[in-house]
């Protein structure tokens, strides 16, 4: 995986951050929020995925469309009629609602998106291994038994093929089905036998005799606890601005939209555009510095 | 004070109603001393290595007592055990708990409550000595087998174990692996003083370096010396452990010499020259003649190339071969060579891009799946397990083929008539092996694929495999293995083929084709080559030197 200055940072930042901007992605449906969210969102999954990302992008534009087109024929309150379709009436508001709807649905792929790439297995882990040892240590532990049943399973199946016990090709259904009962069950005794081994090998390097600790693959430095703080401050902006009204937005019947605040806005890009500052901040040192020598 | 005190342990199974598996065994291990425990599967090795430590220790009736450091074994807090006696197992991959390299380094410190900064600097240190820092950060499951049971090993000292418990650690790997593996408990031994206890079919890599030695039979100890008196004491038991021997312990003694046994191919050698001191007069046993191609063959490769995926490399390149009826044909060769696709491709499982493959003169593809696997061809897996579905052995040949008759026929040819009502979990390897071959048999192939037969098998019970195959040969049925195993090669097949780079470079008599090689060739040749030529078992060099000494008596 690549890496960049942001998915450097201790898990606990990002993990912060992920919680922050989809957490306020869900919640604001104000047309400017959307809109906004959607360009800070799009430049740093840009910068991480690169070309697949866009391919990725591309091939989900037609859902989007599709929400933002259907939405009036779910949501009819809207004042202003453009137009009947087989006597169902399309209203303008409920199109820009589809509209700002689909912009949420967007922001929310593009965060997950970033989420992906950033916030892999181990950090997850690492992040839950203080807070929640026993459910950390299981989700490694399932972490680890999916590729091994699915090595297994591809052992199990190429090895009765070669004795013509196959679970394709041009066998009768009920064979091909028998088979496949028999491979599953072939598959549990097998992952059963193994979990005893697990077991033992656990218990043997003393699983169970002490208070867990855990490794610490990440150090929290100072810079950490600064773009938390940093995080905080421009969380609460946008929380503040929310309660005074000011993402306030409805569409049906009449679209009614709080009128723009410059403090909300401002917090809530400076918020989401972290990650793109610190990946472009590092690009230029790194610019600089190559061209110093 | 000696380290593990075992002072006359008896035990036997919860479910073995009575039977011992281990009979008054006393054994003292001291400090830093490296000993290897052998005996063939079922002698009650691993039994004894669990009795070691008591969160492993079966169920069952126990007498005797085992002390660590002078103290009652049950005595010892388990955490203290954890951290004291380290303990591998045998499979490389349900010993991993965890899904990254460096998770898993960590896993024992994290349970023995390490504080975090110093599981660090014991992690890192670790990943250091075992060479492992540059897959530190790796997915488990993109490690090679070795690289799994290395980590393993890594894993348990990563706790600062006393003492070092192997079970069979390289039985699933291949020899270059498993030597390197052997490599590294020796320099562990060897550079920290770690007593080290190991259970291991593959003592020639071993012998030269242990301490000790100690054979177990029947849930005994028959024999407990220095590895060079051993092979004296199971030469005059006749006991059936004296063919796991090294190939120079197992030329001395056949060669009725006495006292102390040569244990390296360096020692084999020096014994040979001073043997005799002129040259041999007979140089080489009578020439085998090459099995002839049948007609048709039962199975000819011509310019077989296959890839996995369109953009990859090619995984064979040109492959051609031809397979005479009724034959042993073993296939050696590098890992990564290719030969385990070359037999997917005999199979029809994976679809060569270009060439033929015939099967009796018939393409592949002409043959119908239903009737090329009945009657056709069938291949036992490397993995036994993997062909297991059902409760009981004879339920699993049961879902081959509904007729009593020949389920009892398979089921004798593979010498598992006593273990029918068995669950196939719990046999050994080799009655495992054997169940599965039953099971394939009963496809009544006339062309048998094996996959590395002999992985993770005692000498014992590849004897008796090689049993089995010259049965089915004289029945008729061609066999094909692929090996890494030379001298079960050179000791059974027929013909021998080298594979390499995705072709097979050379093929001949296991004679001719060990004989000729100076690397890639059995313990028994390299040890006799300068005398001899083209002797490739430690039967062949027994041989040659009684005919020789018989003329020079006359």
């Amino acid at each position: 995986m690549k890496q960049d200055a942001f998915s450097r940072c201790h898990p606990a930042v990002s993990f912060l951050f992920f919680i922050l901007v989809m957490l306020f992605g869900v919640l604001i449906q104000h047309p400017a929020f959307v809109l906004g969210g959607i360009c800070a969102a799009l430049s740093y999954y840009l910068l991480l995925t690169g070309a697949k990302g866009l391919k990725f992008l591309l091939f989900s534009l037609p859902a989007l469309i599709l929400i933002a087109l259907l939405n009036p024929l779910a949501n009819r309150s809207g004042k202003t009629l453009l137009f009947t379709v087989f006597n169902i009436p399309y209203p303008l508001e409920s199109l820009v609602y589809g509209t700002v709807l689909s912009g949420i649905f967007l922001l929310m792929i593009l965060w997950c998106g970033c989420c992906g790439a950033v916030m892999t297995s181990d950090k997850f882990t690492s992040l839950f291994a203080n807070l929640i040892p026993a459910l950390s240590l299981l989700l490694v532990m399932v972490l680890r038994m999916i590729p091994n049943f699915m090595r297994k399973g591809r052992q199990i199946t190429g090895a009765r093929m070669a004795i013509g016990k196959s679970v394709g090709g041009d066998a009768k259904y009920t064979e091909k089905a028998k088979n496949g009962m028999l491979l599953l069950s072939s598959l549990t005794d097998w992952a059963l036998e193994g979990s005893i081994v697990t077991a033992d090998s656990m218990r043997s390097r003393g699983y169970g005799t002490a208070k867990r600790t855990s490794f610490m693959q990440y150090r929290f430095t100072l810079r950490d606890g600064i773009l938390m703080v940093l995080m905080g401050f421009l969380g609460a902006g946008v929380i503040v601005s929310m309660f005074r009204g000011n993402t306030a937005a409805a569409f049906t019947p009449l679209w009614d939209v709080a009128p723009l605040s410059p403090f909300g806005l401002g917090c809530y890009l400076l918020l989401l555009l972290l990650p793109t500052f610190l990946h472009l901040k590092e690009a230029l040192t790194w610019h600089i510095l190559r061209s110093g020598i | 004070m000696a380290h593990f005190e075992i002072r006359d342990l008896s035990f036997s199974h919860a479910t073995a109603r009575g039977k011992e598996s281990l009979s008054h065994v006393d054994l003292t291990v001291e400090k830093g001393e490296y000993i290897v425990l052998c005996g063939r599967s079922g002698s009650g090795k691993t039994t004894l290595l669990r009795h070691l430590k008591t969160v492993l220790a079966p169920g069952g009736k126990k007498s005797g007592a085992v002390l660590f450091d002078g103290r009652p074994l049950e005595d010892i807090p388990v955490g203290e055990q954890a951290a004291k006696i380290g303990f591998v197992m045998q499979d490389p991959d349900d010993q991993i708990v965890t899904d990254k390299v460096w998770h898993e380094l960590a896993f024992g410190l994290e349970s023995l409550g390490v504080e975090p900064r110093a599981m660090r600097a014991r992690v890192a240190e670790m990943a250091c000595y075992f060479g492992i820092q540059d897959w530190f950060h790796r997915d488990v499951e993109y490690l090679s087998g070795g690289q799994k049971q290395l980590l393993n090993l890594a894993s348990v000292m990563a706790m600062q174990p006393e003492v070092l418990i192997l079970d069979e650690p390289t039985s699933q790997l291949d020899p270059i692996a498993a030597s390197d593996f052997l490599n590294t408990v020796r320099k562990i031994n060897i550079e920290l003083g770690t007593t080290v206890i190991l259970t291991e079919h593959r003592l020639e890599d071993i012998f030269p370096y242990a301490d000790r030695a100690v054979v177990m039979e029947g849930g005994r100890i028959i024999a407990d010396d220095v590895p060079g008196n051993i092979g004296a004491k199971l030469w005059a038991q006749k006991s059936e452990m004296f063919s796991a021997m090294p190939a120079p312990v197992r030329v001395f003694y056949g060669a009725d010499q006495q006292g102390s046994s040569p244990l390296t191919v360096r020692d084999g050698r020096t014994w040979l020259s001073r043997s005799f001191p002129e040259g041999a007069a007979i140089k080489a046993l009578p020439d085998v003649p090459l099995p002839l191609p049948g007609d048709p063959p039962a199975l000819s490769l011509k310019e077989v190339w296959f890839r996995y995926e369109k953009e990859g490399a090619d995984i064979l390149r040109g492959v051609n071969a031809e397979v005479p009826q009724g034959c042993i044909y073993g296939i050696v060769g590098g890992n990564g060579a290719g030969k385990s696709t070359a037999l997917k491709a005999i199979a029809g499982i994976v679809k060569p891009y270009r060439g033929k493959v015939k099967l009796f003169g018939k393409p592949i593809e002409k043959h119908k799946a239903a009737e090329l696997f009945h009657g056709g061809l069938a291949m036992l897996p490397q993995d036994p397990k993997s062909l297991f579905a059902a409760k009981t052995v004879r339920e699993e040949l049961l879902e081959m083929c509904k007729d009593e008759a020949k389920i009892a026929a398979a089921a004798e040819n593979c010498d598992i008539l006593t273990i029918l009502e068995s669950h196939p979990y719990d046999l050994s390897g080799g009655e495992q092996q054997r169940a599965a071959l039953a099971k394939v048999l009963l496809t009544e192939p006339k062309l048998l694929l094996l996959d590395e037969p002999t992985k993770g098998i005692d000498g014992f019970f590849k004897e008796k495999l090689a049993e089995i195959l010259k049965k089915l040969t004289a029945a008729g049925i061609t066999v094909i293995m692929v090996s890494h195993d030379v001298e079960f090669c050179a000791k059974h097949a027929d013909l021998v083929s080298m594979f390499f780079d995705g072709q097979i470079l050379t093929t001949d008599t296991p004679r001719h084709f060990f004989g000729g090689n100076s690397f890639y060739t059995t313990a028994a040749n390299r040890m006799s080559r300068h005398v001899f030529s083209m002797a490739v078992t430690a039967e062949d060099v027994v041989a040659l030197y009684r005919s020789n000494r018989e003329q020079a008596q006359k």
